[in-house]
């Protein structure tokens, strides 16, 4: 599905990204993990082209994303929930929502997401900046789901929630995963990672140096530590 | 007394000019970070346009179609041509601008003529206002500038492309990431900008000079109006606009216009030293 190889990228002369390869299969949930700053946010802007990539390729079902311009990549199906969350303070909830929609939401795509986050429905008119956290979450995820995507990239979609709502967030990328969507996740929290992710990367300097299953990954505390600076 | 009003009114109609013309400013700065010194030559080619309609045409009325819409597609061919390739480079944005005045003033001299003209209002006749005869062109022009406002603010609310604009300032990148396209949506914004500039000149040839330097004496009290409204804040420009150019007005009666423009500055550097980032806004030093 989503076929990463040999991705290079640069902020000015330093370059961020050092050839990432990587690889998401139909109907995975798949782990991007390393420490701060090793280029985890910069592979997926990489890949959403809202940074250019120097070199290599990012292709999606077959299409290189890497010559799209960047708001032509969401229409091939991919879904993106930024670091933060990114939502539009001072848009309204309804207007986060179906901001990338060219026509008015049908009366399905309404269902589609009101089903699945009922209390959204009841927010509609309320600014987004004015939501917690959590519900920021749900408005950013339903934002991309409106778009029906085939893959969704949620780049640490626990930093900043409290602990009590992780769990929530956890079920709810399952769920979504379970309706046939695949999963790319940058996440710190390893616990979400090992508890949802099938396959799971490592990043050090710009570049994958390691790939294993999360069960695999559980049982190397010594690459854990060594890439995460953590115990398992 | 009698002048004290008159100024006043002229000053009111003449600052929702200035707010119509300066929204257009304020959109474009905070959308593009461009610092735009020629917007004073989009009102300027506005009212040239108008004198054009109406040599070519006999009907003032069409100016109010034709001329924003003219500005609108000249707005879009700048922003490809100079805009577009110095985005997300302000100060140079301000050597382009200002080498884009340049350019529009001596074409427009090159076509239009180095003579001042004048077009005389369409409406004649005054109405009783506050014990004064007044101009029924100037409450003609004050009625078309608020309606144009709120169109320019309903459009801003109410529309796709308007949250997209919403959207688009406040972060490309998120917004792209959802398919908004930001390129597009930068150019119709500085091409509204232009249509904006240029509709105030159509309303305001009829009671300004037709000239191709009109422009250059309309900037800074549409800078000192987004300043002092709060840069990016657009509600609080218009209010700015019309509280300037009142003030104007009403010390022009007193004084001369140069002293009262020294007021206005005076007013501005009160502003910026007590709240530096608008009178409109919730932030103070």
């Amino acid at each position: 599905m989503l076929e990463v190889r040999d991705l290079h990228a640069s902020y000015g002369k330093v370059e961020v990204l050092q050839g990432v390869s990587l690889d998401v299969a139909d109907g995975e949930i798949v782990g991007l993990l390393g420490r701060n700053g090793v280029g985890k946010t910069t592979t997926l802007k990489a890949i959403m082209g809202l940074v250019r990539a120097s070199a290599g390729r990012a292709t999606f079902d077959g299409v290189d994303l890497t010559g799209l311009a960047a708001h032509r990549v969401p229409a091939h199906g991919i879904g993106y929930v930024p670091q933060g969350r990114g939502i539009f303070p001072n848009l309204s909830v309804e207007e986060n929502l179906f901001l990338g929609l060219r026509s008015e939401p049908s009366a399905q795509q309404r269902a589609l997401i009101f089903d699945r986050f009922p209390q959204l429905q009841e927010r509609l008119a309320q600014k987004g900046g004015t939501l917690s956290g959590g519900e920021q979450q749900q408005l950013a995820i339903a934002r991309c789901l409106v778009m029906q995507p085939k893959l969704l990239i949620l780049d640490e979609p626990t930093e900043g929630i409290m602990p009590i709502l992780i769990r929530e967030i956890r079920s709810e990328i399952r769920k979504i995963n379970k309706t046939g969507v695949s999963i790319l996740l940058v996440e710190q929290n390893l616990v979400t990672a090992f508890k949802i992710c099938s396959v799971i990367y490592l990043m050090e300097k710009g570049a994958i140096v390691h790939r294993s299953s999360a069960a695999d990954l559980k049982t190397q505390p010594d690459v854990i530590h060594r890439y995460l600076g953590m115990a398992a | 007394m009698d002048l004290v009003i008159a100024l006043a009114l002229n000053g009111l109609v003449w600052g929702l000019i200035i707010a119509l013309i300066a929204l257009g400013l304020s959109i474009i700065f905070g959308l593009l970070d461009i610092i735009n010194l020629a917007h004073g030559d989009f009102f300027m080619v506005g009212t040239v346009l108008t004198w054009f309609v109406l040599e070519a045409t006999g009907n003032y009325w069409l100016a109010f179609l034709i001329v924003p819409l003219l500005g609108f597609l000249l707005g879009a061919l700048v922003e490809r041509s100079v805009i577009q390739p110095i985005r997300g480079m302000a100060a140079l944005s301000i050597v382009a601008t200002f080498g884009l005045s340049i350019i529009i003033q001596e074409v427009v001299r090159a076509g239009y003529g180095a003579a001042p003209k004048r077009i005389l209002p369409p409406i004649e006749g005054t109405i009783p206002l506050f014990g004064i005869e007044y101009d029924y062109y100037r409450i003609f022009a004050a009625a078309v500038s608020v309606i144009a406002i709120f169109v320019f603010f309903a459009f801003l609310h109410r529309t796709k492309l308007g949250t997209w604009m919403r959207a688009v300032r406040f972060d490309r990148d998120t917004a792209l990431a959802m398919g908004v396209p930001a390129r597009t949506v930068y150019m119709v914004t500085f091409a509204l900008g232009f249509s904006m500039a240029a509709l105030g000149g159509a309303v305001a040839a009829p009671i300004t000079t037709v000239d191709f330097q009109t422009g250059v004496d309309v900037l800074p009290f549409c800078f000192m109006a987004v300043i002092i409204g709060g840069l990016g804040n657009l509600p609080g420009t218009v209010a700015a606009a019309v509280l300037l150019a009142v003030t104007e007005g009403v010390v022009t009666s007193f004084t001369d216009p140069t002293v009262a423009r020294i007021v206005s500055l005076c007013l501005m550097s009160a502003v910026l030293i007590a709240r530096p980032h608008g009178l409109f806004t919730g932030a103070t030093r």
